[in-house]
């Protein structure tokens, strides 16, 4: 099946500055996959690369069908009314679902009358979320849609994303960079450092494979490949991939994905990426 | 796509189509008023060159300066608010409050956004212009019946003709470049007013060059006997029939005047033309209107697409 999304070899410059270097991955149709990584990693351009806001240097991006983007701090035009702001949707677009549109507006509770600006911050996401849905994207990229939000509106906006996802085909790419925000709505991880991804992969997958393992500074995990590890004392904590070793002095759990996120960003030098698949070109 | 134009510059629409109304309606107003006191008081065959329409013509001309103090400053300020409201926000609001990311990710592509913008906008700009112009042009002959001045005086020719359109434009395009190289609205407004007021001074000059000066050798005066042409500039002819700029060893005394009085400089032109000497002007004749016109216009119509395609290729170069 071809992938929703994919980057191959992707590399962005700002002036002399490489923000994506050797970018490679790709998100199967129908997951909800999480772009995280520190400020400055490069997920901002990866999206804008994906939407077509910047041609990359290098590279190549590929989207099966249509997207549809918001992007950071929600733009929207604050002099429209909300139903304008539909009718600016149905304007600039071949495919739109009007009546779904105003179906999940009534829904939330947001008034078509009202002007954008004087909207509450969950109650624009909101509207930014269902300008993006009634496009009926393939592939639906929101650039940190959390941020700036209040718990309870970020699980609304949350939730109105999931059922869209329940409903159909479409593959959401999402960024953040708090990652206990998407653990659980996610099930696709996408960790970008510096420029690179440095993990990719089906969220259960990736905790199935590494183990968080504590134990004496000097017991051998020989048969693990170490991901990170930290000291305290006289005791080791680490994560690692791959089978559990025999030493049986340490103690082995299954990791948290914040744990595993934070394992892999503070070693840059390793990295959990699919097998480089052949180049289908 | 053309709704969400309207939609986005309906501000700026409204205003400047009701600015143009207020105008119209005071030029018909001046019009109207001045067309009844002429029916009140002229004498037979006035208004007219005769010289018993003196004082008709004085109290038109009154009327005509009082009405034309009003919009008189419009050859500069127009164009410089039609670049700094209609196009300097174009791409610089857009770029400021982050909605490009939000109109450039629509199915419609942002070469069509631009085409659509652009070619709507740039319209309604040079239509306005030109309305404008319409209006100057059925205004003036109520009050300049035989005394025309819409070649020599640059502020009126500005007002005629194609001129204001092309300056609209012209405006419109550089406060859109603007637009784009900042992304800010106020800054690209400096440079929009900035821009045309150096423009409008560089084509004042630039405009004496736009055809070979005609040449008129005068005797007896050094005045050229049509109000309506633009000197560009003189010279002494020698009896010998060699141009000079300054007539030395003719032996006419001269004196400096006093004050305003032109009295001394008079005595030595007199003095000059007595000995054979004569006054070559330079000039442009006002049957040069519409070739001043389209020059101009061609100018600027290039100037515009150069700017326009200078926004477009920065927008389309990097859009986010």
């Amino acid at each position: 099946m071809t992938p929703a999304l994919e980057v191959t070899g992707l590399a962005v410059r700002y002036r002399r500055t490489w923000v994506l270097r050797d970018c490679s991955l790709s998100v199967p149709t129908g997951r909800v996959a999480a772009l995280v990584g520190p400020n400055g990693a490069g997920k901002t351009t990866l999206m804008h690369a994906t939407v077509g806001l910047l041609r990359p240097a290098r590279g190549r991006v590929r989207v099966a069908g249509e997207v549809a983007f918001v992007a950071q701090d929600k733009p929207l035009y604050d002099d429209f009314s909300v139903a304008e702001t539909l009718t600016f949707g149905r304007r600039m677009n071949r495919r739109w679902d009007g009546a779904a549109a105003a179906d999940r507006l009534a829904e939330l509770g947001i008034p078509l009358k009202r002007k954008v600006g004087g909207l509450s911050g969950g109650q624009r996401a909101q509207v930014a979320v269902t300008l993006a849905l009634a496009r009926r994207p393939d592939l639906l990229v929101l650039d940190e849609p959390l941020a700036n939000l209040d718990p309870l509106a970020r699980h609304d906006v949350m939730r109105s994303i999931m059922a869209e996802v329940a409903g159909g085909e479409l593959t959401v790419l999402l960024s953040s960079h708090v990652v206990s925000d998407l653990e659980e709505t996610c099930d696709w991880l996408v960790v970008l450092n510096e420029g690179r991804p440095q993990v990719s992969g089906d969220i259960e997958e990736l905790l199935d494979g590494h183990l968080v393992l504590t134990g004496p500074g000097e017991a051998s995990a020989a048969t693990a490949q170490v991901v990170s590890a930290s000291r305290t004392g006289r005791q080791v904590g680490m994560l690692v991939r791959g089978a559990p070793p025999l030493d049986p002095r340490w103690r082995a759990r299954r990791p948290g994905l914040e744990e595993l996120v934070m394992a892999y960003l503070r070693s840059p030098e390793s990295a959990a990426l699919p097998r480089p698949v052949e180049a289908s070109a | 796509m053309i709704w969400v134009t309207w939609r986005r510059h309906r501000a700026q629409i409204v205003v400047t189509a009701g600015l143009l109304a207020l105008l119209g309606a005071l030029l018909l107003g001046s019009a109207v008023e001045a067309g009844r006191y002429v029916a009140e008081h002229a004498a037979p065959g006035c208004p007219g060159p005769g010289v018993t329409c003196g004082d008709l013509a004085v109290a038109l001309e009154r009327r005509y300066d009082a009405v034309y103090s009003v919009f008189g400053w419009m050859p500069l300020v127009a164009p410089a608010l039609i670049g700094a409201f209609w196009g300097a926000p174009l791409l610089g609001r857009e770029y400021e409050r982050g909605t490009h990311r939000l109109a450039w990710t629509q199915s419609v592509s942002v070469r069509r956004w631009l085409l659509v913008e652009l070619s709507v906008l740039g319209g309604a700009v040079v239509a306005g212009g030109l309305l404008l112009s319409l209006m100057v042009s059925l205004w003036r002959p109520v009050f300049r019946a035989g005394v025309d001045s819409t070649f020599g005086n640059i502020g009126v020719f500005n007002m005629v003709g194609v001129a204001p359109a092309v300056w609209w434009l012209y405006a419109f395009a550089l406060g859109t470049a603007a637009g784009a190289l900042f992304r800010r609205t106020l800054p690209a407004m400096a440079l929009v007013v900035a821009g045309v007021t150096v423009t409008m001074f560089t084509m004042f000059q630039l405009s004496d060059h736009y055809a070979e000066p005609a040449r008129a050798e005068l005797s007896g005066t050094v005045v050229l006997d049509d109000p309506d042409a633009r000197l560009v500039g003189g010279a002494w002819v020698e009896p010998s029939g060699r141009e000079v700029a300054e007539p030395s060893g003719s032996g006419c005394p001269r004196q400096v005047d006093a004050g305003r009085s032109e009295k001394n400089a008079r005595t030595w032109e007199e003095c000059l033309f007595g000995k054979g000497y004569r006054y070559a002007v330079y000039y442009h004749p006002p049957s040069r209107f519409w070739r001043f016109q389209w020059t101009e216009a061609g100018i600027l119509t290039l100037a515009s697409v150069v700017l326009g395609g200078l926004a477009a290729r920065r927008v389309l170069r990097r859009p986010g």
